[in-house]
C-alpha cells in the first residue's frame, strides 16, 4: 500500500554483501535514491578506528580548502553560481575524479594563498607608503608652524643677538632661518616621526610624558583617510605624530616606546626641500605601486570567479562523498572476502527499487560481483516511515511532535488534515477572517516554488511548512463563519431573514415573529437582538460537547483498528466495548438529550428542562428524575439502566484483562512452554546480533499495547510473570480512562469559549474603532479622513489581534483537543521515525 | 542571605560557568584521546567534545603548539564572556584573577628584553588574560625604579609593585625576586579580598589560596637550596597568608635541605601526601600539587552562590589544556608510555 497514510509501510531488514571495489558507487547510488537505513554495526568502535577514517580525513581536508575558497570568494563579494535542479545531482563516479578534485582545490587553494601572500605584501607597502605620505604632508605642516612660531621667539632674539653673532643672520629669509637655527640646534633637538592607531594614543601619551618626564615636544594630527591593515582587512583609524625632544639617548628612548607601542616610525628629513622631494617620490611609488596591486587584485578575483562558478558543485560532491564514506563506516568489513556487510531498513515496497539500482550499479562498473541483497527475518521493532507529500508532510508533523506512531500502528496523522483544520475553525469561525487566512495561505501555495528559496528567518519558515495547514484553516473557517453568519462581528443576510420585527405598542422594544426558516446558519435577525448571547452561549456550547463526544468516540473505535491488526481480539471484549459503553452510557446519552431538545420546541424557554441538572442527578439521585426536568416517560428507568451499566464497566474494564492474561499464562505453563516460548530460533540466513531481540507473541502485545515498544528490543520478552504489576498498570489505566471521559469532555468547551471569545473580541473592534466614525457625530468635511484612519487602524488591529494571535491561540487549541483528547484515546507513539541514507538530506542540513 | 540575593546578579554566570564546567574532557575522552596515533585522531576525537570544531580551519599538519594556542583561545573566549557579563563584586573577582596573568606577563616581557629578544614575539607569547595597555612599553625600561614610574604605575599592579621598589638593577635575580614578591603581595591581597567577600567565598577561596600561598613557599624554599639568596631574603617573599604561617614558614625559612622541608610540611595532615613519593616514581612533587589544586578545585563546584566556581573552571580548564598538550606531545614525540602521566580531572 504505497503512500497508505493510516498505517506505516512495511519495512524489511536487509543485508547488502557490496564487493570493496564497487562500495563506493554503489552507497552512492543509494544515497541517491534515499530508501536505506543504515544500521551501525560498529557501535563500539572509536571513530577513528574504523575502517574508511582516512578517506573521510582527506575529505574533511578538502571541505577545509572549500571553505576557504568560499570565504575568500565572499570576502570579495563575487556572486557564486546557485545550486540549481541538475546540480543536486552531481557526484562524482569515480575515485579519480574525486583525485582530481582534491588536486584542482589545493591548486587553488594554493594559488589564492600566494596571491593573497603578495597582495598582502603590496598591501603593507602601500600601506607604508600612504603612511608616509601622511606624515609628509602633515610634518611640513608642524615645521611651518614651528618655524613661524621659531620665528616669532627667535625673532626678538635674532634682533638682539644679530649683532654679536651675525650681522648678516637678520637678513635672512625665515626659510633660512629656520634652517640655520634647525643645523644649529639639530645637535641637541632631534625628532621622531611617525603613525599610530588612534586608539593607542591616550596611552602613548602618557607613557611618553612619564617616561621622559615632560621633557619632550609633540604634536599630532589625524589622518582623514582610513586605512585598512592588510593583515587583518579592518579600518584602523591612525594619528601622525611627530615629537622632538632633546638628546640621542632620550630620542633612543622614544623609538624604542614607539615601536613597543606598535607605532610606525618615519624618517623625515628636517629639510623642507628634501621632504617635498620625499613627497613627490613617494607619490610616484604610490602610483606604480597601485598599478601592481590592480592587476595583483584582478587576477585573484578572476581566479576565484572561475572558482565561485564550480565552488557550489564541488561542495555538494564532497558533501555527497563524505557522506557516503561515513556511511560505510557504519559497515561490517570482511577483510577476507573483501566485501563490506551492510544491515538497514527499508521499505518493503523499495526492495524492487533497490535491486534495480544495484543492478546498475554492476552493469555501469562492469564489474564481475554484484552487490548481493538479502532480506532478513527479524523481531526487532521496524522503524516507522509515513510516506507524506507536500500537502500532508504538515499535518503529520503536528502528530510526530507528540510521538511517532509505532510500527503499523493506526497514524492519526490521516484524520487530522481534516478534523485539526475543523477545529481550529469552530474556534475561528468568522467568514470575513477566514477569508484573509484563506488568501494568505493561498499566495503562499501559489508561489512555493519562488518563497522556498526565502530564507527570512525562522518564524517565517514555520508558516511557510503549515501553508496547508493554514489553508483548510482559512477554508474551514470561512464554512463555520457562514454557520454562525459572522463577518468581521457583522451579519450578511444573504437569502431574506425568517424573523418579522414588530414595534410592541407599549415598550420602547422590537419583538420578533418568526415567518420562516432560513435556509443556512444562523439567521440574520439574530445579530443585534437582546437574546443574542443566550443564544449563541447556548448553541455553541452544546455543539461543542456534540463534536467532542463525537471526537473521543472515533478516536475509542479506531482502537479496533489496532487490535485487528496487530491479532489483540481479545482487547476488543476486554477493553474496547466497556470503553466504549462507559462513554456512550454517559456522554453519548447526553449529545442525544441535546439532540433531542434542539429538535423540540418549547412554548416557553424557562420551562425547557435543564440538561446540566439531568445529568448530574442521573449519577447523583438514579432513579429519581424531578418533575421540571421529566423529559420523556420512562426517563428514570433508562437513565438507572445507563448508569448501571457504565458502573459495571469499570470492574469489566479493570479486571477483564488481567484475567484473561493469567489464565494464558497459566495455560502456557501448563503446557510446558513456559521457557521455550522465548528461546530464539537461531535463523541460518542471520547474523547473530539479533539474538537479543525477543519475539513479540501475542500476549506480550497485550500486556500493554502502549508501551512495549519500550521493553521489545532489550528485554525481549524474557517474561517475567508479574501478575501484581499487570494489576496495578491496569488499575492506573481504568481511572485515567473514566476520569478523562468526564474532564475530556469539559476539554471540549474550550470550543465554545474560543469561538465566543473571537466573535466577542471582533465585536468590540468594530465597535470600538470603525463604527464610531460611521455615525454622523462627524463633520461631513472629515468623514473621509476619519474613515480612512479608523478603517486602516481597524484592519491594523484586525490582522495583527484577531487574525495572528486569535488564530495562533486557537490553533494551540486545536494541537491540545488532537494531542490530548483524540490521541490519548488510542495513539501510543513510541515508533521511531524512519531516517534514511539520503543525499538529499545531508545537502539539506548543509543549506541550514 | 547571600543565597537570597547571589542569583539576581550572579546566577546566570554561575550557570553559564556550570555549564562549561560540564564540558570538561572526563576519563572516558582521556582514554579516548591516549588511544590516538597522530594528532590528526586527537583532533578528530576533540571535535566529538566541547571543543567542537575548534582546529576545523587549521591546514594539516597541525603542530602541538597550535592545539594549545586554540584551546587557550576558546578558554579565555569564555572567560571574557563571563567577565564582560559580570558585575561587581564579581567583576572585581574576575579582575583579580587576571593579575596572576599580568605578573607573569610583566616578567616574561622583562626577562626577554634582558636577553635582548624582539618585544612583538615576547608580546604573542603573552597570556591573553594578562594584557593591560600600557604593557608594551616595558621593554623600555631598564631598571625597577623606571619599570615603576613608566610603565606599571597605571596598571593594576601598582599596588604590589610598590614594594619591591628596593631592588634597583633587573638582572636574573631580581627578576626572580620581583616576581615572588610581586605573587606575594598579589595573593594577600586576593586572599583579604576573597575574605572580605564573606562566607561561603571566603571559605572556598580561601582554602584555595592558602593552598597556593603554601606552593609557593615549598617552591621557594626548595629552589632557593644553593643559592645566593638569604635565609632573611627567603623568608620575606613567603607568602602569609597560606597554612604554613607563620609556624611553618618560620621553619622552612631557616631549613637547608629538603628533608627538612618535608618534615615542616608533613606537620600538615592534607600536605603529607605530597613527600609521600614512591623510589623512582614518575609523578613529580610538582604533579602532587597539580593533583591536590585540582582537587580543590574540584570540590568548590560542591557548593553554591559563591565565586570559588569562576576561578575553579579556569584552573581546571588550564590543567585540561596542560593534559592535552602533554597528550599531544607524547603522540608526537612517540613517547606513547609516558602518554598517561596527565593529571585526570574527573
Amino acid at each position: 500500500m504505497p503512500g497508505n497514510l493510516l498505517r506505516s509501510e512495511d519495512m524489511s531488514l536487509i543485508q547488502l554483501y557490496i564487493p570493496l571495489e564497487i562500495a563506493q558507487p554503489t552507497v552512492a547510488e543509494l544515497g541517491e535514491l534515499g530508501q536505506i537505513q543504515f544500521r551501525d554495526l560498529n557501535p563500539d568502535v572509536n571513530a577513528f578506528q574504523r575502517a574508511f577514517v582516512n578517506e573521510v580525513r582527506r575529505l574533511d581536508e578538502m571541505e577545509r580548502k572549500l571553505r576557504f575558497l568560499r570565504t575568500q570568494i565572499d570576502k570579495a563579494e563575487i556572486p557564486v553560481r546557485s545550486l540549481e535542479g541538475s546540480m543536486y545531482y552531481a557526484r562524482s563516479t569515480t575515485q579519480q575524479e574525486i583525485d582530481e578534485l582534491e588536486e584542482r582545490l589545493a591548486e587553488h587553494e594554493a594559488r589564492i594563498q600566494q596571491m593573497n601572500n603578495s597582495l598582502e605584501t603590496l598591501n603593507k607597502r602601500y600601506l607604508e607608503l600612504t603612511e608616509l605620505r601622511h606624515v609628509l604632508r602633515e610634518t611640513s605642516v608642524f615645521f611651518e608652524e614651528a618655524g613661524s612660531r621659531t620665528d616669532e621667539l627667535l625673532g626678538g632674539a635674532h634682533q638682539e643677538d644679530s649683532h654679536l653673532l651675525s650681522p648678516a643672520a637678520g637678513a635672512d629669509d625665515s626659510e633660512a632661518a629656520e634652517r640655520g637655527e634647525g643645523g644649529s640646534r639639530g645637535a641637541n633637538l632631534g625628532f621622531v616621526a611617525g603613525v599610530i592607531p588612534r586608539a593607542r594614543m591616550a596611552t602613548f601619551e602618557r607613557i611618553l610624558f612619564r617616561a621622559l618626564r615632560g621633557n619632550l615636544y609633540m604634536n599630532f594630527a589625524e589622518i582623514d583617510e582610513p586605512i585598512v591593515d592588510p593583515v587583518t582587512d579592518e579600518t584602523v583609524k591612525k594619528n601622525v605624530f611627530i615629537i622632538f625632544a632633546h638628546g640621542k639617548e632620550i630620542i633612543a628612548k622614544i623609538r624604542k616606546i614607539c615601536e613597543s607601542m606598535g607605532a610606525t616610525l618615519y624618517p623625515v628629513s628636517d629639510r623642507p626641500e628634501k621632504r617635498r622631494e620625499d613627497a613627490l617620490e613617494v607619490l610616484a611609488r604610490l602610483e606604480d605601486l597601485k598599478h601592481v596591486l590592480d592587476s595583483t587584485r584582478n587576477a585573484r578575483r578572476q581566479e576565484l570567479a572561475k572558482v565561485a562558478e564550480n565552488i557550489e558543485v564541488w561542495t555538494t560532491i564532497v558533501k555527497k562523498e563524505k557522506a557516503i564514506y561515513y556511511t560505510m563506516n557504519m559497515f561490517n568489513y570482511d577483510v577476507n572476502r573483501k566485501a563490506l556487510i551492510a544491515d538497514g531498513w527499508c521499505p518493503t515496497d523499495s526492495i524492487n527499487a533497490i535491486q534495480y539500482a544495484l543492478r546498475g550499479v554492476t552493469e555501469r562498473t562492469g564489474s564481475t560481483i554484484p552487490p548481493i541483497l538479502n532480506e532478513l527475518h527479524t523481531t526487532k521493532e521496524p522503524p516507522t516511515y509515513l510516506r507524506t507529500n507536500k500537502f500532508t508532510v504538515g499535518f503529520q508533523e503536528i502528530i510526530d511532535a507528540y510521538g511517532v506512531a509505532k510500527y503499523h500502528e493506526v497514524n492519526p496523522g490521516l484524520f487530522t488534515v481534516i478534523t485539526f483544520p475543523f477545529l481550529f475553525a469552530v474556534m475561528f469561525g468568522d467568514f470575513g477572517h477566514g477569508i484573509l487566512v484563506t488568501v494568505f495561505a493561498a499566495w503562499m501555495v501559489n508561489q512555493e516554488k519562488t518563497l522556498e528559496k526565502k530564507k527570512w528567518g525562522e518564524i517565517w519558515g514555520t508558516f511557510f511548512g503549515g501553508r496547508y495547514i493554514i489553508l483548510l484553516m482559512g477554508v474551514f473557517s470561512i464554512y463555520t463563519g457562514l454557520i454562525y453568519n459572522d463577518i468581521f462581528s457583522k451579519a450578511m443576510n444573504i437569502f431574506g431573514s425568517g424573523w418579522n420585527f414588530v414595534k410592541e405598542p407599549h415598550a420602547e422594544k422590537w419583538i420578533g415573529e418568526q415567518t420562516g426558516v432560513y435556509p443556512f446558519g444562523v439567521d440574520p435577525a439574530w445579530m443585534g437582538a437582546e437574546n443574542m448571547l443566550i443564544f449563541s452561549n447556548s448553541y455553541k456550547m452544546k455543539m461543542a460537547i456534540v463534536m467532542g463526544v463525537m471526537h473521543m468516540t472515533f478516536g475509542i473505535c479506531l482502537n479496533v483498528v489496532n487490535y485487528i491488526h496487530f491479532g489483540q481480539r481479545m482487547s476488543i471484549y476486554l477493553e474496547f466495548i466497556p470503553q466504549i459503553t462507559f462513554l456512550l452510557s454517559i456522554f453519548g446519552y447526553l449529545v442525544v438529550l441535546i439532540l433531542n431538545k434542539w429538535a423540540t420546541y418549547y412554548p416557553d424557554p424557562s420551562q425547557a428542562p435543564g440538561l446540566l441538572n439531568t445529568l448530574i442527578y442521573m449519577v447523583l439521585s438514579p432513579g429519581n428524575v424531578s418533575e421540571k426536568d421529566q423529559i420523556y416517560p420512562g426517563q428514570a428507568g433508562l437513565q438507572t439502566f445507563l448508569v448501571l451499566l457504565a458502573l459495571i464497566c469499570v470492574p469489566w474494564m479493570l479486571l477483564g484483562k488481567p484475567y484473561y492474561l493469567k489464565r494464558q499464562h497459566a495455560k502456557r505453563g501448563a503446557l510446558g512452554y513456559a521457557g521455550l516460548s522465548d528461546e530464539n530460533i537461531p535463523d541460518p540466513s542471520r547474523p547473530s546480533e539479533d539474538s537479543n531481540a525477543g519475539g513479540h507473541g501475542e500476549s506480550s502485545g497485550l500486556v500493554d499495547p502502549h508501551g512495549d515498544g519500550s521493553h521489545g528490543g532489550e528485554m525481549g520478552h524474557e517474561e517475567h510473570f508479574d501478575f501484581g504489576e499487570i494489576m496495578i498498570h491496569q488499575m492506573i489505566h481504568t481511572i485515567e480512562f473514566c476520569l478523562n471521559c468526564i474532564s475530556n469532555t469539559a476539554s471540549y468547551l474550550r470550543l465554545w469559549a474560543l469561538s465566543l471569545a473571537h466573535a466577542q473580541l471582533s465585536e468590540v473592534l468594530w465597535e470600538m474603532v470603525l463604527a464610531g466614525v460611521l455615525t454622523d457625530t462627524i463633520a461631513p468635511g472629515l468623514l473621509p479622513f476619519a474613515i480612512v484612519i479608523a478603517f486602516a487602524l481597524w484592519f491594523v488591529l484586525t490582522v495583527s489581534i484577531l487574525l495572528v494571535m486569535e488564530g495562533l491561540s486557537a490553533f494551540l487549541h486545536a494541537l491540545r483537543l488532537h494531542w490530548v483528547e483524540f490521541n490519548g484515546k488510542f495513539y501510543a507513539g513510541t515508533g521511531t521515525k524512519f531516517e534514511p541514507f539520503a543525499f538529499a538530506t545531508v545537502l539539506k542540513e548543509v543549506e541550514e | 542571605m547571600e543565597a537570597l540575593f547571589f542569583n539576581v546578579e550572579n546566577g546566570y554566570l554561575e550557570a553559564i560557568v556550570r555549564g562549561f564546567k560540564s564540558g570538561i574532557l572526563t576519563s572516558n575522552h582521556y582514554l579516548n584521546l591516549t588511544q590516538c596515533e597522530t594528532l590528526e585522531d586527537l583532533k578528530l576525537q576533540l571535535a566529538s567534545t566541547d571543543y567542537g570544531n575548534f582546529l576545523q580551519n587549521e591546514p594539516s599538519p597541525i603542530a602541538t603548539t597550535t592545539i594549545a594556542e586554540k584551546a587557550r583561545e576558546k578558554l579565555v573566549a569564555e572567560f571574557n564572556y563571563i567577565r564582560a557579563n559580570a558585575v561587581k563584586p564579581l567583576a572585581t573577582f574576575l579582575d583579580y584573577i587576571t593579575y596572576a596573568y599580568m605578573i607573569d606577563n610583566v616578567i616574561l616581557l622583562i626577562t626577554g628584553t634582558l636577553h635582548e629578544r624582539d618585544t612583538n614575539d615576547l608580546l604573542e607569547r603573552c597570556h591573553p588574560l594578562g594584557m593591560f595597555d600600557t604593557i608594551a612599553a616595558l621593554c623600555v625600561a631598564t631598571n625597577v625604579q623606571e619599570l615603576y614610574s613608566t610603565v606599571l604605575v597605571d596598571s593594576p599592579l601598582a599596588p604590589y609593585f610598590e614594594k619591591c621598589l628596593s631592588a634597583h638593577d633587573l638582572d636574573e635575580m631580581n627578576i626572580e625576586i620581583i616576581r615572588n614578591t610581586l605573587y606575594k603581595a598579589y595573593l594577600e591581597d586576593f586572599y583579604n579580598y576573597c575574605q572580605m567577600l564573606g562566607s561561603p567565598t571566603s571559605e572556598v577561596m580561601g582554602e584555595i589560596l592558602q593552598f597556593e600561598a603554601d606552593r609557593r613557599v615549598i617552591n621557594i624554599t626548595i629552589n632557593s637550596f644553593n643559592t645566593e639568596l638569604s635565609k632573611d631574603d627567603r623568608a620575606k617573599l613567603y607568602p602569609t597568608c597560606g597554612k604554613l604561617y607563620p609556624d611553618g614558614t618560620a621553619k622552612l625559612s631557616k631549613s637547608d635541605d629538603i628533608d627538612q622541608v618535608r618534615m615542616v610540611v608533613e606537620t600538615d595532615a592534607q600536605y603529607r601526601q605530597f613527600f609521600d613519593l614512591p623510589v623512582g616514581a614518575e609523578r613529580s612533587l610538582e604533579d602532587k600539587f597539580f593533583e591536590y589544586e585540582v582537587f580543590l578545585n574540584k570540590k568548590s563546584f560542591l557548593r553554591q552562590f559563591h565565586f570559588g566556581v569562576f576561578y575553579s573552571y579556569l584552573k581546571l580548564r588550564e590543567q585540561e589544556i596542560r593534559n592535552i598538550v602533554w597528550i599531544a606531545e607524547c603522540i608526537a614525540q612517540h613517547q606513547k608510555e609516558r602518554i598517561n602521566n596527565y593529571i585526570p580531572i574527573f
